[in-house]
């Protein structure tokens, strides 16, 4: 049985009734695209809260949807999907010792990063920097913007003869790679909603390795193979936007389309004027962001400014994860782009135990047994069509429709309402001692302290981040309310 | 914005200032107070003009005695449009504040090619042709014969011809039309660049070109080019009527010594001598013809020359395409010699003097040798006298009149020589006649040339300090300052060189001395043909063109030296691997490949495949084609760009400096060299937004000799541990850079720093900061 929910009340406009739409013969169809992230809103939880249990439920499963997804294995997701990349990223190094041997690449003046302080004394506090350069990013105050949640976004990785310079470690594309399979999963759990596809070039041509899809483990795997890959010739950057262009287009219109190119090489090899492509890109709404590995490439940055994306060139490895990670945000919706109300199935969970039914395959893994553990009686049912999945979120198999569970689109949620960011404070001196509100270590006055505004809680960095980074809620204030209840 | 500059009142039009903008004023300031000659370098892209043009506009609004007009004098067509741009913008400014229309006018003025709109002359192509074309229609002779055919009645057709035979000539209607409404009428107020004059010439149904020849009298602003006023000839003619109390403004002025010595030196060769005759004959025919129709015309020149040369010239408002080179004074007072009077004389005399010419170029070995000896030799030869010499361009110009000839590119090659004669017999000094048997880049081909050249680059511009109040004299690249005044020869009140603030370091200077494999690298004379250097060379540019994105430019010191080394390059595999990574272009010595090598490599720089541009210090590319942004990430100068100094015109004018100025030979080769190469790695930074790299290729840059004579605004980011890099050490800098060059960078990012709000400019602690850069004077 199909739930239907309204996410037209769930996301609050000020000015505009929402009931016109509730009333509609399509009310159940929930649009993503129309959320506003608005600051008033976030002056009172309470209240969004109760509009987001306006769940209503109905029978109703007679319409036609367009299917995206196309049949594909799915693999389980793992407990990988929660993993913030941060704990990632030591495993990065491990990859790939196979990768040239370590004289034969350029020397570096690794004592020239390391910078003295005016005393002539070393910076110690290098990660204090790097912790206020990730708050700054947080503090960038959201302007009442309407977001594209249900994204479609094409990341483009060259694959150029430039890939194998070893500047970033262990190569470029080693670490592009790594950095790509910690965004994948970042993507996909804050934005449940939305599909990602990659598209490699080399030697002058553009292939898809793998189409837009929403689950992560399959881009992963994808992701994995590219690693082993060689790489040749140059890249070229008209025909993987032709090629994205050509399957965003089709993408409905409430839904944001967006191509990242993660480009190392410093030329492009096209086989006509790229102009005209970028012309087609701005024409179809198409934000094409770039992000270079080497140097600023005028065409990449003219192509971004021209699409409303955005240009960044890494200084390191750590830079480039911050903007590929800064991608993860959705953007503003483009401005004509349309509400239009989806539908969406919320099928229950079976489990072994508790449900007597029928041993049967997935839907996932109909053509693939081998991999699947064999028939079971657990799973998610369509509720439109009761075809078995056994992960989610996923689009039906058999009917097209997206499926996924309420966690998902709550997680979404908090793109509209954001925590608000902490204040920085000093520790007066001479007080008593302090600790943070989370994790209970002293707060030293040597680092940066961060305070709730509202429940007026005191944060060390590392909490602060991942608060806004993961939780999206903040405990102290959760605790506040609910001993207050 | 409106500051105070030095308490004077400045109308500066934007609302943000650079401080080495306020800095540049406030010498400039002081320079005008002190009515004296300026020399000051400032960086490109920081601004020069629009400081120039508020601060001596400001300074004429506020003691308008003191300064009644400015003359700004700009290299191209494209840099006086932009002139005119900027003063039209402080204009607007300046009637804004005050709140009343301002009684400015400023126009620029080019030749008659630029601003012809005349149906069919405009059409034409070049500009000795529009020149010649224009004559034809608006000579005095012309427009008197046409308008004794109007007063004789209508014309009705062509066989009613006038007394002559011929149909009655005809004339510009936008010519007629000014010379009909008056002399006298005043240009309204206003800003005039090309365009505007042309459009104003359209709606009066006047002629642009001499609309504004004749509002020089009345702007307050003038802008054109140098040879307007260093070129003698046309300075007679255009510029003579300025008033003393100008200022006098050079921009782009690092190369004013080479174009004043252009303007005074001739190069005749064998086939302009051959052409002289054939000129020669067609005015021997024209005489005779004259003679049996109408001899009195003939007579009458003959009193006119009998009378002297004065009042010929006031006639002459249109008829000035022959002026002559500068005359002394005393010259123009005399009466014309009894030996030329009469045209048969003078066609004689020419011949003689051509048949003179064609005997000395009949040579098989260098000959050199002074005016003086040059006139003792003719004396001796051919019994040609120094007093009728002097007068023969006058006289040529005069006879041309006479003869009603209106084809006047055809006559050029005897123009050429009259001039020659004139200045062999005026100046004595700073000149010297070489007559080589051919030339210097084809040694063995037979094409005798004589060079007839000015050594001296005081000369010319001798004239203009004189008369002037103030003349300042600014570039982007003037160092070392004190060879100026030394070579042209006048005193400056003021010598200042500015740096440039930035807000992040983005030029980066280095100098690569070696390769790889650790040989030197130079192009010295001695090792530029080993091919270990020209393999560095070219694996340094391999490896530069892999980190750096879209446009690099590459100079070499010449044509040839560029060939050889491309050649090479082709051989050891080099422009393979370049070709990988960017596409290849060339500048040559013809023009039209050149601008198509470019329109090339500019769409390949910005559709991002990326491009090399192979080119030569001192060629088109290295004086006047910016390679600003994404154009030029990278500037190499392979070598020092010494001149060839094998060259006889070049030996006879570091001797002369040497006797004449006491300029060492080597210093003076040095500051050359250097000049263009900065010259030429200054094409990379046209702004405080843009970044480039600049790599001087040679291991002599690094001497202190050469590295002191930079401009400072390249010296100061010349770090000691930039100046003796490897190949390899440089690309890795390179690298590094380049990428912090490319993370975003504002305005906000500017602002305090290098760019200042009225606010933060008088701010005690700028002013103090301010103070101390001027004090950076060399």
């Amino acid at each position: 049985m199909p739930y239907r929910i309204n996410l037209t009340q769930m996301c609050r406009r000020t000015s505009q009734p929402v009931t016109s739409r509730t009333q509609s013969n399509t009310s159940d169809i929930i649009s993503p695209a129309d959320a506003y992230c608005l600051n008033s809103a976030q002056k009172n939880p309470d209240q969004c809260e109760a509009t987001s249990r306006d769940v209503t439920m109905s029978a109703d499963a007679s319409q036609h949807f367009p299917s995206t997804a196309a049949h594909e294995p799915c693999n389980r997701r793992s407990s990988f999907l929660r993993r913030p990349y941060r704990y990632q990223r030591e495993t990065m190094a491990d990859d790939g010792e196979d990768e040239g041997y370590r004289w034969e690449s350029g020397y570096e003046k690794t004592w020239e990063v390391i910078q003295e302080d005016e005393a002539g004394l070393l910076d110690s506090s290098v990660a204090d920097l790097v912790a206020r350069a990730k708050r700054a990013r947080l503090h960038q105050s959201r302007p009442h913007v309407r977001l594209g949640i249900m994204r479609h976004m094409f990341v483009v990785l060259d694959a150029s003869e430039a890939m194998f310079v070893q500047d970033l470690k262990p190569t470029r594309l080693m670490c592009c790679i790594k950095i790509l399979e910690g965004f994948v999963q970042e993507f996909f759990d804050q934005n449940p909603i939305s599909q990602l596809g990659i598209i490699v070039t080399k030697n002058k041509r553009a292939d898809v390795a793998c189409e837009l899809g929403g689950n992560p483990m399959r881009i992963i795997e994808h992701l994995r193979k590219l690693a082993t890959s060689p790489c040749v010739g140059e890249p070229s950057l008209m025909n993987s936007l032709e090629l994205a262009a050509g399957a965003l287009r089709v993408m409905p219109s409430h839904a944001s389309r967006e191509v990242v190119v993660l480009m190392a090489s410093l030329t492009t090899c096209d086989p006509g004027n790229i102009n005209l492509t970028l012309e087609m890109l701005r024409r179809e709404k198409i934000r094409c962001s770039v992000i270079g590995l080497a140097a600023e490439l005028r065409i990449a940055r003219h192509l971004a400014q021209e699409t409303g994306g955005e240009y960044g060139v890494c200084l390191d490895d750590t830079h480039l994860r911050d903007l590929t990670l800064t991608h993860v945000q959705p953007p503003a919706a483009v401005a004509n782009m349309e509400a239009a109300l989806i539908r969406i199935g919320f099928p229950a969970h079976n489990t072994n135990a508790d449900t007597p039914g029928k041993l049967s395959y997935c839907m996932c893994h109909l053509n693939t047994p081998a991999v699947a553990d064999g028939p079971d009686r657990g799973g998610y049912l369509c509720p439109q069509c009761f075809s078995k999945h056994c992960e989610l979120p996923v689009d039906c198999a058999t009917c097209g429709l997206t499926l996924m569970s309420a966690p998902h689109l709550a997680r979404s949620y908090h793109h509209l309402f954001p925590l608000e960011p902490f204040v920085e404070v000093e520790q007066a001196p001479g007080g008593p001692p302090q600790y943070c509100a989370a994790c209970r270590a002293r707060l030293d006055t040597q680092r940066l302290i961060s305070k709730c505004e509202k429940c007026a809680e005191l944060f060390c960095v590392d909490c602060d981040l991942f608060i806004h980074e993961t939780l999206h809620v903040c405990p102290g204030c959760s605790r506040t309310t609910s001993g207050r209840r | 914005m409106r500051l105070n500059v030095d308490g004077l009142l400045v109308y500066f039009p934007y609302d943000y200032i650079y401080p080495e903008q306020f800095s540049y004023m406030l010498e400039l300031k002081k320079g005008l107070d002190a009515k004296g000659h300026l020399v000051l370098e400032m960086p490109s892209g920081t601004g020069k003009t629009i400081s120039l043009l508020s601060l001596i506009v400001s300074y004429m609004l506020e003691k308008p005695l003191d300064i009644t007009k400015l003359i700004y004098c700009s290299r191209t067509v494209p840099e006086i449009e932009k002139v005119l741009e900027e003063l039209a913008k402080l204009n607007r400014f300046i009637e804004k504040q005050s709140g009343q229309k301002s009684k400015l006018v400023g126009l620029a003025i080019s030749s008659r090619k630029n601003l012809c709109i005349h149906e069919e002359v405009s059409q034409e192509r070049e500009g000795k042709v529009v020149d010649s074309r224009c004559y034809a229609l608006t000579a005095g002779y012309v427009r008197a014969r046409a308008a004794a055919a109007a007063a004789a009645g209508p014309a009705p057709g062509g066989d009613e011809a006038d007394e002559e035979g011929r149909a009655p000539p005809p004339t510009c209607q936008w010519f007629e039309q000014l010379e009909q409404d008056g002399r006298d009428v005043a240009l309204p107020a206003g800003i005039y660049s090309l365009q505007d004059l042309k459009q104003y010439g359209r709606t009066r149904g006047w002629c642009p070109y001499f609309v504004a020849r004749r509002a020089i009298q009345q702007a307050n602003i003038i802008v054109y080019s140098y040879h307007y006023l260093l070129d003698p000839k046309i300075a007679e003619v255009v510029s003579k009527e300025i008033v003393k109390s100008s200022v006098v403004v050079f921009d782009e002025a690092h190369n004013i010594d080479n174009v004043c010595i252009d303007s005074m030196s001739v190069h005749i060769n064998k086939r302009m001598l051959e052409r002289c005759s054939n000129n020669i004959g067609s005015l021997e025919k024209r005489i005779a013809q004259i003679k049996e129709t109408d001899a009195n015309r003939l007579q009458e020149e003959y009193q006119r020359m009998v009378e002297g040369l004065r009042d010929a010239q006031m006639k002459r408002q249109t008829d000035q395409l022959l002026a002559n080179p500068v005359l002394p004074d005393q010259v123009l007072e005399e009466a014309v010699p009894g030996n030329i009077r009469t045209a048969e004389h003078f066609i004689n005399f020419m011949k003689r003097l051509v048949e003179y010419l064609k005997m000395r170029l009949r040579v098989q070995h260098v000959v050199q040798e002074s005016p003086a000896g040059f006139l003792k030799d003719i004396f001796n030869k051919i019994c040609l006298d120094r007093k009728p010499l002097r007068f023969c361009a006058e006289r040529l110009t005069s006879m041309i009149r006479t003869l009603e000839l209106t084809d006047m590119a055809d006559l050029s090659p005897l123009v050429l020589v009259s001039h020659f004669a004139t200045l062999v017999s005026t100046y004595t000094r700073g000149f010297t006649i070489i007559v080589e048997p051919s030339d210097d880049k084809t040694p063995n081909v037979y094409n005798p040339i004589l060079y007839f050249r000015c050594l001296d680059s005081s000369l010319a511009i001798k004239p203009v300090f004189d008369r002037y109040q103030s003349v300042v004299i600014t570039s982007g690249t003037l160092s070392p300052l004190d060879m100026y005044p030394k070579i042209l020869d006048f005193h400056p009140v003021i010598v200042t060189s500015f740096t440039m603030t930035l807000a992040r370091p983005c030029i980066l200077p280095m100098i690569v001395t070696k390769g790889n494999d650790q040989v030197a690298i130079s192009s010295k004379f001695e090792s530029r043909e080993d091919p270990a250097v020209i393999r560095n060379y070219g694996n340094l540019l391999v490896d530069m063109v892999t980190v750096v994105p879209d446009g690099v430019v590459c100079f070499f010191t010449s044509y040839m030296y560029m060939e050889n080394v491309v050649s090479s390059w082709y051989d050891q595999g080099i422009i393979t691997q370049l070709q990988k990574h960017k596409l290849l272009f060339i500048e040559t010595q013809d023009a039209a490949e050149t601008s198509l090598a470019l329109l090339n490599f500019i769409k390949a720089c910005e559709n991002g495949r990326g491009a090399v541009l192979l080119s030569v210090a001192r060629g088109k590319v290295s004086e006047g084609v910016d390679f600003d942004h994404h154009l030029g990430r990278c500037v190499l100068m392979f070598g020092i760009p010494y001149m060839y100094t094998q060259s006889r015109i070049l030996k006879a004018r570091l001797e002369y400096l040497r006797d004449t100025f006491q300029i060492r030979e080597n210093d003076f080769l040095t500051f050359d060299a250097i000049r263009h190469a900065s010259q030429c790695v200054g094409r990379a930074m046209r702004g405080k937004t843009d970044y480039g790299i600049m790599v001087f290729a040679d291991k002599r840059f690094q001497r202190s000799d050469k590295r002191t004579k930079l401009p400072l605004w390249i010296q100061e980011h010349l770090k000691d541990s930039m100046c003796n890099l490897s190949t390899e050490e440089g690309v890795q800098i390179s690298k590094r850079w380049l990428r912090r060059m490319a993370q975003p960078f504002s305005r906000e990012d500017q602002l305090g720093i290098s760019l200042l709000t009225l606010e933060q400019l008088q701010s005690q602690e700028m002013q103090e900061k301010m103070r101390e850069r001027v004090t950076h004077r060399v």
